[in-house]
């Protein structure tokens, strides 16, 4: 995501330095509820300034066992947070006895990136299932929002998703619908977004209390229109066309 | 600038006397001295039972190479080292801090290796609280009772950890090499192999490293440190220059008379 | 308790040579002069009722309260010191409220309960303080968790219970809520044997005056800790008096 104004494209300088440019996940991350839980989703790049530094990134981090993040905005603010917040709730699971809320996660989450914003480029989408509210998801923005939703999105390549949410998304959807909605997202996103790309990584998390991970690699992503090289009749940079 | 530096009281530790006038200057165009930065290629590979860390060995400071033989992989504990690229200061002062910690670890729990993520996150916590004023890029290699292990660590404290990875200025012609041979199943010899070849390509590619390849390999039954495993850029042993007569060619010949003649001045008693 | 203090009993941070705190066994001293105060557990969320001693005929109506709300979905009942009550009263509220501001969720009672026990006993442990003279009862609904109850006495020793009292007459309370199935009554039902027992445990010989309080927490109110209604109250009050009439028929023959 464009968190960092300096991560995506090529800067006036490319060359990339080590110190000056911040290690980002310029990303694509999508969280989704469905009838039983929610899905997480992330593409796998990570980028200082114009060069990859990690191209088969797990975005989606362990919180606790029944709750999961997905981190966009700098690599190494996002990794801090997610380290307290994960202290955070292995206490609570010791001391209430039960798995965490993912509501008291998120709120830890917003807590932390709302006291620190000055400091922080965070972007975390807190996603998870608990026996009092179900599969939940939270988006804490830079800022220190929070807001509950049936699903988000976030990262450089949610730009390119509104749209294709606002009109794909159903209430209610099954295990299989939400996977599929959500890998095709990533990939429709990959293809879009110069800071997103690599793998795509999605993760299943419901009464079981555990996530189940799920990999595709950049050949086992679905295709779209933008694979299909037709060229149209009367190419304009043919050479001898016959305009219609 | 906010702040009139030239009206804060020289009484103190510190005197700011200078800052606004070297701030004029700065804009004026000089440049100011800067900290030794080590343009560096670094990588790590694992393989199928060792992992194996590389550097060169150049040193710089701008665009002058102030060592050209420095050591850049440094001790962390028995099974883990670490290497550095950024300013070079820096990388010794974390690596040096890290190791004493590991080695109060190991104090600790005799019987046990130490968990190469306790490194790892001693490392992220400290960088991390520096924001990236404490420019230390790290590769950190290791094996404790878990397996083997291999962490790139970023200067703001963000950790990666990957089968291999390259670092530094010569990072991209490094990357290119382990990308393209890199396979799980490697020896050691190959893995070795590969290492040399990514920091070489680094050597003869980029203009922040260069001369010697320091190798270092971690296995179970202990740790080789190689410095100065490959020597590509040796001068030769002597140096003296020799011009055997008759080298240069004669390419005209002319001749030119000369009428010589004498006069003597001499004094004469009056 | 019969044993005579012999200079143990002047510090909480003491032992007597026979291993006992006198200065937390005085304080379980000050909780059975107070007024007696129930609590019922039920299927549906837990009702509370307490026998407030009115000492003075000029005391207005409805002050000096002994069951207070900490949290929406919280309640209790104190007996004792009410200072000391009121003391831990407002430790609770505080606790309960960092921690909706930390995680936005209501504080469970099972948490809530073990902070305050600690609280309560690190209150025994020092020289330079004095034990809190009061024992205290919580309780809370919650649609998942169900009906929840705790007591906590002034050593800091907590239980989780379905049934319980304090104070004065707290034995025969006690006797009179055994017999009561708890686990398959509802709020509507308990309230008014709640109000029963309060009335049938006063001494009228020793204590002249007295304000019964009623209050609920459960499915019925919505998981919101409130006092009852003012109906509730009366047709409580109403079954309270018209049982005891009968019984003191029957036992006066």
């Amino acid at each position: 995501m464009s968190l960092i104004s300096h991560c995506g494209g090529l800067q006036e300088n490319s060359v990339h330095d080590l110190e000056k440019d911040e290690v980002s996940t310029g990303t694509t991350i999508v969280a989704a509820t469905y009838d039983g839980g929610v899905i997480v989703g992330a593409d796998s790049r990570t980028t200082t300034g114009s060069y990859i530094a990690n191209r088969v990134t797990d975005k989606l981090t362990k919180v606790c066992d029944n709750i999961f993040c997905c981190r966009s905005g700098s690599a190494a603010d996002t990794q801090a947070i997610t380290d307290i917040v994960s202290y955070y709730m292995d206490l609570s699971s010791i001391q209430m006895g039960e798995p965490p809320l993912v509501r008291a996660a998120a709120t830890i989450f917003r807590n932390l990136i709302y006291e620190n914003r000055h400091q922080l480029t965070a972007g975390i989408i807190v996603a998870g299932w608990d026996k009092k509210f179900g599969g939940q998801v939270y988006a804490v923005n830079v800022s220190g929002t929070i807001v509950q939703q049936n699903i988000s999105i976030g990262g450089s390549g949610s730009s390119y998703l509104y749209g294709y949410m606002d009109s794909q998304y159903k209430d209610g959807m099954t295990q299989e619908e939400c996977e599929n909605l959500v890998l095709n997202a990533i990939s429709l996103a990959i293809k879009r977004d110069g800071s997103s790309g690599g793998v795509v990584r999605l993760g299943v998390l419901n009464h079981t209390g555990s996530i189940q991970r799920k990999l595709f690699l950049g050949d086992q992503l679905p295709k779209f229109y933008d694979n299909v090289l037709v060229k149209p009749q009367g190419d304009i940079s043919g050479g001898d066309t016959t305009m219609a | 600038m906010a702040l009139n530096y030239s009206s804060i009281d020289d009484d103190g530790a510190f005197s700011f006397r200078n800052l606004e006038r070297n701030s004029k200057l700065e804009k004026m165009g000089l440049k100011m001295p800067s900290f030794r930065k080590t343009g560096t290629t670094i990588v790590g590979v694992t393989t199928r039972d060792c992992v194996i860390l590389a550097a060169d060995t150049r040193a710089t400071s701008d665009t002058i190479v102030m060592e050209k033989n420095c050591e850049k992989i440094h001790y962390i504990g028995k099974y883990m080292h670490c290497c550095g690229a950024g300013t070079a200061a820096d990388t010794m002062q974390v690596t040096r801090m890290v190791s004493a910690n590991v080695s109060l670890q190991a104090f600790k729990f005799p019987d046990e290796m130490v968990p190469v993520v306790f490194a790892a996150r001693s490392l992220r916590q400290y960088l991390f609280k520096y924001m990236g004023y404490v420019s230390a890029a790290l590769i950190l290699g290791g094996i404790d009772d878990n397996g083997s292990h291999l962490y790139s660590i970023y200067p703001h404290g963000s950790i990666d950890k990957l089968p291999y990875i390259s670092m530094g200025s010569g990072s991209m012609a490094a990357i290119s090499e382990l990308e393209s041979r890199w396979n799980e199943n490697l020896t050691e010899e190959e893995g070795m192999k590969l290492a040399c070849d990514a920091i070489l390509a680094g050597v003869f590619n980029d203009l922040g490293s260069g001369s010697n390849v320091d190798l270092c390999i971690i296995k179970r039954d202990g740790t080789r440190m190689l410095r100065n495993y490959l020597t590509p850029n040796k001068k030769p042993a002597t140096s003296k220059y020799i011009y055997p007569a008759g080298l240069t060619k004669v390419l005209a010949k002319s001749e030119i008379k000369f009428q010589i003649t004498e006069e003597t001045v001499m004094e004469v008693d009056a | 308790m019969s044993s005579i203090g012999t200079g143990y009993d002047l510090s909480a941070s003491q032992f007597s040579p026979d291993g006992r705190v006198f200065q937390v066994e005085y304080a379980f001293k000050a909780v059975e002069n107070s007024g007696t105060a129930i609590a019922l557990r039920g299927s549906d969320g837990v009702v509370f009722a307490v026998e407030k001693l009115v000492t003075s005929k000029l005391h207005e109506d409805g002050t000096g309260k002994r069951l207070f709300s900490i949290e929406n979905h919280i309640g209790m009942a104190v007996g004792g010191l009410m200072a000391d009550a009121s003391a831990i009263l407002d430790i609770a509220r505080g606790e309960a409220r960092s921690f909706r501001q930390s995680y936005n969720v209501p504080i469970s009672l099972k948490y809530l309960n073990e902070r305050l026990s600690m609280y309560i006993h690190a209150h025994t442990l020092y020289s330079a303080i004095r034990p809190f003279g009061c024992a205290i009862i919580i309780g809370s609904y919650d649609s998942t968790d169900g009906p929840q109850m705790y007591m906590i006495d002034p050593a800091g020793v907590s239980f989780g219970y379905f049934g319980c009292a304090i104070g004065k007459a707290k034995q025969t309370a006690k006797t009179e809520i055994e017999k009561l199935s708890l686990k398959t009554m509802t709020c509507k039902e308990l309230i008014k044997e709640a109000a029963k027992i309060i009335y049938m445990v006063h001494d009228e010989l020793k204590d002249k005056q007295f304000e019964l309080e009623l209050s609920w927490v459960g499915k019925h109110t919505d998981g919101k800790y409130e006092e009852v209604s003012k109906e509730v109250y009366e047709d409580a009050l109403k079954y309270a008096k018209a049982s005891l009439d009968d019984d003191s028929g029957s036992d006066g023959e």
